[in-house]
């Protein structure tokens, strides 16, 4: 009973806004708001599995590879920065002029060095997601527990083990809200880096309907990137709440005690 | 405590000494990498001819304008976003159905990334500022909404039963009770929408051409006046760290009072 | 065998200093189980984290059978005050008990065996895949002093371990400490600020002065090995010895003021 009343409470809203679409755009002439019966005849149509190939495939591997990319190196370099703390003064003011600097301008920037090819999206993407995942990491690394360290060491808890099993577990937390703001930047980067050059993928396609006035393709494209939008953060939710298990329980157990 | 055995303060050396250090560090990388030939100077030009592209900049009406437009699209978007989110926030969080019903649709419409209505903006807008604010409110709404509805939750619910059972009124509820409780989550929305904003600001000039620092950054990409093109990406980075500095020492003074019963919103 | 010996620690923050310790002389010897009591605010930390190698003193020096300690010395566990964050949230109890000996290098059986023995004799065995957070603080510390007991020390350092929980399942690890120690023949060194603790457990009890510290005085328990929550601390010898060590806390508070 529960469960049906929050699904149906989950799935009313979305329905009557889609409803409502629908029946407002019915007989829209406007020609910049088709009907949304053409929107999804024109979705039908243009994401075909041979345009998924040729157009979204692209640009979800430069996604991921920059992401990834950008974790890695954002984690590594957070844990240095954020366990020595003379590097920590020198680097700070450098790194919060770095995650201040609006991400898309990085693009012309990127594409005198690299060009215009895959390479370019890539190093963009990183350029761009590496700064919040490094200064998260280096908050997690400071905000160790001191009584965690002090086990650490009486037990002799040193080196390596003591990054993997002391230092990362207990900054995951803050790394996950890192990973988290870095992935819609670098969904956001995806796009914009194809909007400016690109032969193929989501941003370039979504712009070529925009210019040659192909609306309900462009809308879409813009509905695909949405779904694209909420399908990633919902994977990386479900990925963080496995891996923070402890630290939701943890929680829990704190705020009732 | 152990950290105070391996660096000292003595050991440590000046804090603002290694602060200043970085960026003088980073200037001088930048000065040296072009002319040692590190990198090619057509693309990385040394930092002091970014710096004499930076004077002539400031010389010019057309940098004061641009920088003019950027920062009022900027209030002015995240202004109208302040007011819906906080208004859209308050109504929603403290009607248990309305919280109910929306959730899954804020869930949904939220991560949709902003920069997919940009072409839908151009063609609604086309390079006026309606494009650049359609993008800014989009995205800086979000980020107020989100951070007030986790305030509206936050409402001790026995505050709350104390104010209706002294009959406080729907409003008196709000004013009294809701809103302080709801304030600081306020605050924090407005600094991360604040920076959202201005990212989202620089990016539809960029990419649309509406006027404002990001065009000028397009225009001198295409004119391949690379000097100018960094010394203009300098200007909005700082612009950041200034946005930056601003909301969190305003959210600091205006709640001092509050922080200690708060931890830090993860974001 | 431990030796403290001279030992002076002076903390200095900018033009100011603290002097927490001034001259502490005092040896527990091999298999001997000593509390050390005082006034509360006497440094009876900075002494354990001294001896633990966390600290380094400003004169004087630690030994342990023999060798200086610089750094946290090998065969000494430390069993912390503050359980809820001396045990890692995001390893499983049996987790936090193996890794020590994962980084002492005990081969995966033996660490096993360790493992579930440590766990049996707290009387957690059916607790191994839990968090530590899903347990009761009484049970963390258990889990605590079961990482402490797997370790094989020759020397265990109890800092205020039961501060933190009820009287009742005070008295239960009060208990279980002596049985570990007849059982396991280690070295024990018991920080507490608690007379009656300090005179149930210890076979000798240190007191120690307000801060600046010094040692004001020294007392064999002469009570029966086996003892018993009723009649030991019933017994008029007892009470006799609790007075002494009262008075002379009492005594050491005077002197300051």
């Amino acid at each position: 009973m529960n469960v049906l009343k929050r699904t149906a409470l989950a799935l009313a809203l979305p329905f009557v806004l889609f409803a409502g679409w629908w029946v407002l755009s019915a007989d829209s002439e406007n020609f910049y708001s088709p009907p949304l019966s053409a929107i999804l005849t024109a979705f039908g149509d243009t994401w075909t599995l041979d345009r998924i190939r040729a157009d979204v495939l692209p640009s979800l591997l430069r996604l991921f590879a920059g992401f990834l990319l950008a974790a890695v190196l954002g984690v590594a370099a957070g844990v240095a920065i954020g366990l020595n703390r003379r590097l920590r003064a020198v680097a700070e003011p450098v790194l919060e002029f770095f995650r201040a600097v609006p991400p898309p301008v990085l693009v012309p920037v990127i594409m005198l060095f690299a060009g215009i090819g895959d390479a370019m999206k890539v190093i963009v993407i990183v350029f761009g997601c590496v700064w919040p995942i490094l200064l998260n990491t280096v908050e997690g690394v400071r905000a160790v527990d001191g009584v965690v360290l002090e086990t650490a060491r009486s037990y002799g808890v040193t080196g390596p083990a003591r990054i993997t099993h002391v230092i990362l577990p207990s900054a995951s937390p803050q790394i996950a809200a890192g990973l988290r703001q870095a992935l819609s930047i670098a969904i956001i980067l995806m796009v914009i880096s194809e909007m400016f050059a690109a032969s193929n993928g989501l941003g370039f396609t979504i712009v070529q309907f925009q210019r040659g006035f192909e609306i309900p393709e462009m809308w879409s494209g813009i509905i695909l990137l949405g779904m694209l939008g909420f399908g990633l953060s919902l994977l990386f939710r479900l990925a963080e709440r496995r891996a923070l298990r402890w630290y939701e329980g943890l929680r829990a157990a704190q705020r009732s005690g | 405590m152990t950290t105070a055995r391996r660096d000292g303060p003595a050991r440590l050396g000046n804090p603002v000494l290694l602060g200043i250090a970085g960026p003088a560090g980073l200037l001088l990388l930048i000065e040296l990498a072009p002319r040692i030939g590190l990198v090619d100077e057509r693309y990385l030009p040394p930092a002091s001819r970014i710096g004499a592209a930076l004077v002539t900049e400031a010389g010019t009406g057309v940098f004061w304008t641009a920088l003019w437009e950027t920062l009022s699209a900027w209030a002015l978007g995240l202004a109208l976003a302040v007011a819906a989110g906080v208004v859209a926030g308050i109504v929603i969080g403290s009607v248990p159905v309305l919280r109910a019903l929306t959730a899954s649709t804020v869930e949904f419409l939220r991560p949709i990334p902003s920069v997919a209505l940009i072409p839908l903006a151009v063609l609604l807008y086309g390079t006026d500022l309606g494009s650049t604010l359609m993008l800014v409110c989009y995205a800086a709404f979000w980020q107020v909404l989100v951070q007030v509805l986790y305030g509206v939750a936050d409402v001790d619910p026995v505050a709350f039963e104390t104010a209706r059972s002294f009959r406080f009124s729907a409003w008196a509820r709000i004013r009294y009770v809701l809103w302080p409780t709801a304030l600081p989550y306020v605050f924090t929305g407005i600094r991360l929408a604040a920076s959202v904003a201005l990212v989202l600001a620089i990016t539809a000039e960029l990419v649309i051409g509406a006027p404002g620092l990001g065009r000028e950054i397009a225009v001198a990409q295409a004119s391949e006046a690379v000097p100018t093109m960094y010394a203009l990406i300098v200007v909005t980075g700082v612009l950041g760290v200034l946005i930056n500095l601003l909301a969190r020492t305003g959210e600091r003074r205006l709640l001092a009072w509050h922080q200690s019963v708060r931890g830090e919103v993860a974001l | 065998m431990l030796e403290v010996k001279g030992l002076k620690k002076v903390y200095r923050s900018g033009e100011r200093e603290v002097e927490a310790l001034r001259d502490l002389t005092f040896t527990v010897a091999r298999g001997d189980l000593v509390c050390l009591v005082g006034p509360s605010g006497c440094g009876k930390t900075t002494l354990l984290r001294c001896i633990s190698g966390l600290l380094d003193p400003t004169a004087g020096d630690v030994r342990v059978n023999g060798k200086a300690v610089d750094g946290p010395p090998p065969g000494m566990a430390v069993v912390f005050q503050e359980y809820g964050r001396s045990l890692f949230p995001w390893m499983s109890v049996r987790g936090n008990v193996e890794l020590p000996l994962k980084q002492k290098g005990v081969p995966k059986q033996r660490r096993h065996e360790l493992v579930e023995q440590s766990l049996d004799a707290v009387g957690l065995s059916g607790s191994g895949s839990a968090f530590p957070w899903q347990l009761s603080g009484g049970m963390q510390q258990r889990v605590a002093i079961a990482r402490a007991v797997a370790y094989e020390p020759q020397t265990l350092l109890m800092d205020e371990p039961f501060a933190a929980v009820d009287a009742q399942t005070r008295a239960d690890l009060e208990d279980l400490v002596r049985q570990l120690w007849k059982r396991l023949g280690v070295t024990i060194l018991f920080v507490t600020h608690d007379i009656d603790e300090s005179v149930y457990l210890g076979q000798r009890v240190v007191m120690l002065s307000s801060s600046p510290t010094v040692v004001q005085d020294e007392l064999t328990i002469d009570l029966p090995a086996e003892r018993d929550q009723l009649t030991t601390r019933a017994d008029p010898r007892f009470i006799e010895l609790r007075t002494r060590v009262y008075e002379q806390i009492q005594a050491a508070k005077k002197n300051v003021a």
